[in-house]
């Protein structure tokens, strides 16, 4: 039970795109196409989930017996992530080379992607166990393709309609995204 | 022999003020030969027939002028005799261009025909399907597609059930309705002969309830028929003289998708076609005349005109009494379905089932408005598509996006267009979706 | 231990182990790509209009350095780009003539006479299957646009009923000329200035009486074109652009007023007036 409400809120309640405005940038970067968000999820989800259990050993093994916990989370969680991406990329390459090419510069911004290391940074603070702090990355980073896949749905719908000029690209692809936002917000109170 | 009323009827459909009052009384009558004929070498689906006659050739009445080219294609005979004054280029009714054959009629009476099979019960069903298609018959509801490939189904693909189609759903138009009430005899022995070729069981007459006269009609020419023999009375609902909503409102059978009324033991002919098999068989007569309505609020006598394929259409105003006052807009057709034509110098063809000429207080200039998502032309389609989406796809020019959900089985009848509220031009979409869907066939196949 | 010296050995050993695993993934699963094709990418212009014939710029540049893929494909780019292309991969370059899209039509709406009223979906082909077309010209420019929202770059605009290309910004991508249902828009050099801008071929009479400004197929223009620069396709006089027209008297002399020049000579007729 516990664990069900750690999803249901990472993924609804406490959404990190819609919720907490984390990863923001794949979130309107890569929601042209179903089939490159579909990728982008996918990459999320695994970076996510690897980097909260390295992140966690990191922090359990490395940074706490020395007292390093307060001040060097920042820097040697970002150092690992980077390299966790790097090696995703290079993987990626050698064997899925259209999903490595149609998600383009997006990958390595994953790197610096917030909702990566927030999720990192939240567990710590949460105080969760490992395998908690797995199933929370994972959830989140579910959490995050559902708003980017809701969000492309309804940008490949934006594009063949005709909204006024002025609102013609990204301005109407914002407004969408507050809306939806918006609409997030009615999942608050599901879960304590 | 019975009459049935079917308890079936399609999803879907419109219900458009028929206006078939206009033509329904008026008489057959038959068009005065004109001095000049334009006969289109396309006047059915497939292949263009080919010239077999040279410029300055004299003709005669019934003679071959143009020879099938293809196996969906069929054979064009001269309506009359006279000299070929040119072989050009002409713009069809449907703005499609094609080659024609312009006769300068002399009015003899001489003509050629085919020797006649009376005795039609004791002919090879492959000759009798080979003389239909020898005389050029093809479908005369408007798609126009040849007749003996229709009566010459795979041998692994048996028929049942023969739908006489005389629905004529289309507003306006009363050529069928007319043929139904004049012809019932000569069409019920033209229905049989279809029957024979097939070696079909059943045999059914078609029609809607908003049309008793000819229902009484054809109840009685069928009278003395064998067999399973029956004409079903359908709700009056656009489109019923469809093909394959006709199918399901007659037989409660559906074809499927992308298939053909045979897959479901079905083959549907107009009456008019039945009426062109019966000439063929029995008189030796190719088909080179077909009864048109000349209707709409702005000719001075709405008629139906018995007038020959390749006359032009400013000849049959003329024999109606002229415009009168200004037409606004003149369709090729019927109001649904049919094409707008931008001059009275087209030929009629043999699909040509009418011609309408409407008044300015009958047309409406609209502008479209951006879709409102009211649903309705979902509710309307009887194809169970969803017109919305498919014209926002291919207003994106996103032909693959369309393609995706079913843009190939738009039939182009005309429902959604009629009941959207925003007034958007969807069947003018899904033509222009279709047109490229088919070029992007077309160079694929290419290479 | 000192703080500080454990945060160092900390950091220092966790890029160390992060590095050390990126050495190995890098040598074992690395994939070789010709580094000159990404070269080649970046000195192409990057429009990705697809008028070489490739799905793009990176596309055609693949196929350049693997498959000796001509140079002179790329109109955008020019023969600018097709040189330092060849400079850079030692090959020989070949001349990229500049072209730009032209539509051989100058009868506008208040030249050219329409027939009906067309009030079907802003398309050309969809007009085109429309009763043949609103225009009375059945060989004319319809007017409907499709050109203009085919076009990469902006540059054909519906001026009065009639696309016209702004040479200077048309990179000959050919996209308009696939899309014109009448097959009006062509591809002709850039320096070529003199155009008989009409496609009837239609004789006199029936061209006068739908346009003010068509071909009437009188053959004065092929008395003054320099080297049979002018030659006649049935009724319609037609420009071959693998000769130079130069003359501008052929502008001057044409009765139907379907010859334009818009090169120098015209801007100075334009100044004088």
């Amino acid at each position: 039970m516990e664990y069900l409400l750690l999803i249901v809120s990472a993924v609804l309640v406490n959404n990190f795109v819609l919720s907490r405005f984390l990863g923001i940038c794949p979130f309107l970067g890569v929601s042209k196409k179903i089939s490159t968000a579909l990728g982008m999820s996918g990459a999320v989800m695994f970076v996510m989930t690897m980097a909260s259990a390295v992140t966690w050993c990191l922090q359990k093994f490395l940074l706490a017996p020395f007292g390093l916990d307060k001040f060097l989370q920042t820097l040697t969680f970002i150092l690992v992530i980077a390299a966790l991406v790097q090696l995703i990329d290079i993987v990626m390459k050698r064997f899925a080379p259209p999903l490595h090419a149609a998600l383009g510069i997006f990958l390595p911004l994953i790197t610096t992607n917030c909702a990566v290391l927030g999720a990192a940074v939240l567990n710590m603070k949460e105080g969760f166990g490992f395998f908690k702090s797995v199933l929370f990355g994972f959830s989140a980073a579910l959490g995050f393709a559902l708003a980017l896949l809701i969000f492309t749905g309804l940008r490949e719908k934006i594009e063949r309609a005709d909204p006024p000029r002025c609102f013609r690209g990204v301005a109407i692809s914002l407004v969408t995204a507050g809306l939806l936002s918006l609409a997030f917000m009615g999942f608050s109170g599901l879960v304590k | 022999m019975n009459t049935i009323r079917s308890p079936y009827t399609f999803r879907g459909g419109i219900h458009p003020a028929y206006n078939k009052e206009l033509a329904a009384g008026a008489a057959i009558r038959e068009l005065p030969m004109p001095a000049r004929l334009v006969v289109p070498m396309s006047q059915h689906l497939g292949a263009p027939a080919k010239p077999v006659v040279k410029v300055g050739d004299t003709v005669k009445s019934g003679q071959l002028i143009g020879e099938q080219n293809g196996f969906i294609s069929a054979a064009v005979h001269a309506p009359a005799g006279g000299k070929v004054a040119a072989i050009e280029n002409t713009v069809s009714a449907s703005g499609r261009a094609c080659l024609a054959v312009v006769i300068e009629t002399d009015g003899s009476a001489e003509r050629q025909t085919m020797p006649a099979l009376k005795a039609w019960r004791g002919v090879d069903r492959k000759e009798l399907a080979a003389r239909i298609g020898e005389a050029g018959v093809v479908g005369m509801g408007g798609a126009g597609f040849p007749t003996r490939v229709k009566l010459s189904p795979p041998s692994d693909k048996p028929i049942d059930t023969v739908i006489l189609n005389g629905a004529e759903c289309e507003p306006y138009l009363t050529a069928d309705h007319r043929m139904m009430i004049e012809r019932a005899g000569e069409i019920s022995v033209g229905a049989e002969i279809i029957r024979h070729v097939l070696g079909a069981k059943c045999l059914r007459v078609a029609i809607e309830d908003n049309k008793p006269d000819a229902i009484a009609a054809m109840e009685k020419a069928f009278a003395e028929m064998d067999g399973d023999v029956a004409v079903t009375v359908l709700k009056t609902s656009y489109p019923q003289g469809s093909e394959k909503q006709q199918i399901y409102s007659v037989t409660g059978r559906e074809v499927p998708r992308g298939g053909l009324p045979m897959d479901v033991g079905c083959v549907v002919e107009n009456v008019s076609t039945a009426y062109a098999v019966w000439d063929a068989v029995l008189n030796g007569e190719p088909l080179t005349r077909r009864v048109i309505s000349v209707t709409g609020d702005a000719v001075s006598e709405p008629s139906n005109l018995l007038a020959p394929c390749g006359t032009l259409y400013a000849d049959l105003v003329a024999a109606c009494g002229g415009i009168k006052g200004k037409a606004a807009k003149i369709i090729s057709g019927g109001p649904m379905m049919g094409f707008a034509v931008g001059s009275l110098d087209v030929p009629t063809g043999k699909t040509a089932s009418g011609l309408l000429l409407l008044s300015a207080s009958r047309v409406t200039a609209f502008t479209s408005q951006a879709c409102i998502s009211c649903g309705r032309c979902v509710d309307a389609c009887p194809m169970r598509l969803a017109p919305a989406e498919l014209s926002q796809f291919i207003e994106a020019d996103d032909i693959e996006g369309a393609e995706g959900i079913a843009l190939m089985d738009c039939i182009e009848c005309g429902s959604c267009a009629f009941v959207c509220p925003a007034r958007r031009p969807l069947v003018h979409h899904m033509r222009r979706g279709k047109a490229a869907v088919m070029a992007k066939r077309a160079a694929a196949k290419r290479g | 231990m000192e703080p500080i010296i454990t945060s160092t050995l900390c950091v220092g050993g966790i890029g160390l182990a992060s590095a050390a695993a990126l050495a190995v993934a890098e040598k074992y699963l690395s994939v070789k790509e010709d580094p000159r094709i990404n070269k080649v990418t970046e000195m192409l212009p990057g429009a990705n209009c697809g008028g070489c014939g490739y799905a793009g710029c990176a596309d055609y540049a693949r196929k350049i350095v693997n498959d000796n893929v001509d140079l002179t494909l790329c109109a955008p780019g020019g023969s600018e780009c097709a040189a330092a292309i060849a400079a850079f991969l030692g090959r020989a370059a070949g001349a990229v003539e500049k072209r730009v899209a032209i539509v051989l039509c100058c009868g506008d709406d208040t030249e050219a006479v329409r027939r009906a009223a067309y009030n079907g979906i802003t398309d050309c082909a969809a007009a085109q299957a429309t009763a043949g077309g609103d225009k009375g010209c059945t060989y004319g420019c319809l007017g409907y646009g499709s050109c203009a929202r085919v076009c990469p770059v902006d540059a054909i605009a519906i001026v009065n009923g009639l696309a016209k290309v702004d040479k200077t910004r048309c990179i000959a991508c050919g996209k308009c000329v696939d899309v014109c249902p009448r097959k009006l828009i062509k591809l002709v050099p850039a320096a070529a200035e003199i155009h008989v801008l009409c496609s009837s071929k239609d004789k006199g009479p029936a061209v006068k009486k739908v346009c003010g400004t068509g071909c009437i197929g009188c053959r004065i223009c092929t008395k003054f074109a320099d080297d049979g620069a002018i030659v006649m396709d049935g009724f319609l006089a037609v420009v071959d652009y693998t000769k130079r027209l130069t003359n501008e008297e052929v502008v001057a002399k044409c009765p139907g007023h379907c010859i334009r020049s818009d090169g120098a000579g015209n801007k100075e007729t334009a100044a004088a007036s």
